[in-house]
């Protein structure tokens, strides 16, 4: 029996999308920009012309929507070494320099166009400085890194 | 002795709490720019998200885990900002948990003016509810001050409690609040 015929359309744009997109994505940070990447900014409506083409276009949003939702939840509710061992996947997948990506994102803080419309303010508020903070922990470790402090120093931090 | 003891501790606990009242009322304006964005069309969200908001964000905030992880890393700044940052969240934290339930207490006034059948006992309970609740949001916000949110986490699991006993009480009201489009809500 089809997904769709068990559970309707939206389930079955969900399940599609976690299958052929979100998970090969690496990282929830990864996904989380990506499902946030599909949101129109003018209208903060979601859309994704392959999904909309299959399932129709309010199931493909509401799929995204609730996507962009759960991942964000899921990582306001990891500790900071969690959210740091995150970031720190996501900077080394990206094709920029990890010095040059931290740089970007603490002077444009683009992470804050990365937050779902429909949370509330404190989890919000949690989120952003919490990706502040792991920003700074990353930047740090960069500095330990280039003063060639010894490795021990840096192994409390690596909680991966 | 005790009983003097005691008298004293009441009194210093109801100035901090009159004191954070007071700072309840400032902070509004004091963080309007900060929250407006975030606040604006996403109240009636708020309200409804807030009282089923588990407690899992409550111990987030409050928890002493990423403290202890700051302060792994050596770092005395980081350790300033990281306890700056946590402060902040956790002030905001009160300080829309005391919003929310008033939002919710003045929705269950107007309806309650044109209830038939109210129940004194439950309206008392409420009430009681609701003031221990604004105290303690007075309390935390002049303590996260002065101890950081860490030194906390049981008077901010209380108030977790208050609200959604609040919120239980009245499923009405939050179907009610949540039911508005944020679009048309007057606020927005």
């Amino acid at each position: 029996m089809a997904d769709g015929a068990l559970f309707g359309p939206v389930q079955s744009a969900r399940d599609d999308l976690e299958r052929r997109t979100l998970s090969t994505i690496h990282g929830d940070l990864a996904r989380l920009i990506y499902l946030a990447s599909t949101r129109v900014y003018n209208s903060g409506a979601y859309h994704h012309e392959g999904l909309a083409a299959r399932f129709g276009l309010d199931q493909a949003r509401e799929a995204l929507q609730t996507a962009h939702c759960n991942v964000f939840r899921r990582l306001v509710s990891l500790s900071l070494q969690g959210l740091v061992g995150e970031l720190e996947a996501y900077v080394n997948t990206s094709r920029e320099t990890p010095a040059g990506l931290i740089h970007a994102w603490r002077e444009l803080e683009p992470y804050r166009v990365a937050v779902p419309m429909e949370m509330d303010s404190t989890t919000v508020q949690l989120f952003l400085s919490n990706i502040k903070l792991a920003l700074e922990v990353l930047e740090l470790r960069q500095q330990q890194r280039r003063e060639g402090q010894p490795a021990s120093s840096l192994q409390p931090l690596l909680g991966q | 002795m005790g009983g003097a003891g005691m008298s004293a501790f009441l009194g210093v606990m109801a100035v901090l709490a009159l004191g954070g009242l007071v700072l309840l009322g400032r902070s509004r304006r004091e963080d309007r720019q900060t929250r407006l964005s975030y606040d604006r069309d996403r109240r009636i969200h708020c309200a409804v998200a807030a009282a089923f908001r588990p407690g899992e964000l409550t111990a987030r905030i409050f928890s002493r885990e990423d403290r202890d992880y700051i302060r792994r890393t050596g770092s005395s700044a980081l350790e300033i900002l990281y306890l700056r940052e946590r402060r902040k969240v956790a002030s905001h934290w009160v300080r829309q948990v005391s919003e929310e339930v008033g939002w919710i207490m003045r929705e269950h006034r107007l309806r309650s003016r044109q209830s038939a059948n109210l129940s004194v006992i439950a309206e008392s309970k409420l009430f009681f509810y609701y003031a221990e609740l604004k105290l303690l949001c007075g309390l935390m916000l002049v303590l996260v001050r002065i101890f950081g949110p860490h030194a906390l986490v049981d008077l901010a699991a209380r108030a977790g409690e208050l609200y959604q006993r609040i919120g239980r009480s009245l499923p009405d009201v939050l179907a009610a609040l949540g039911s508005i489009e944020p679009s048309r809500n007057p606020a927005a």
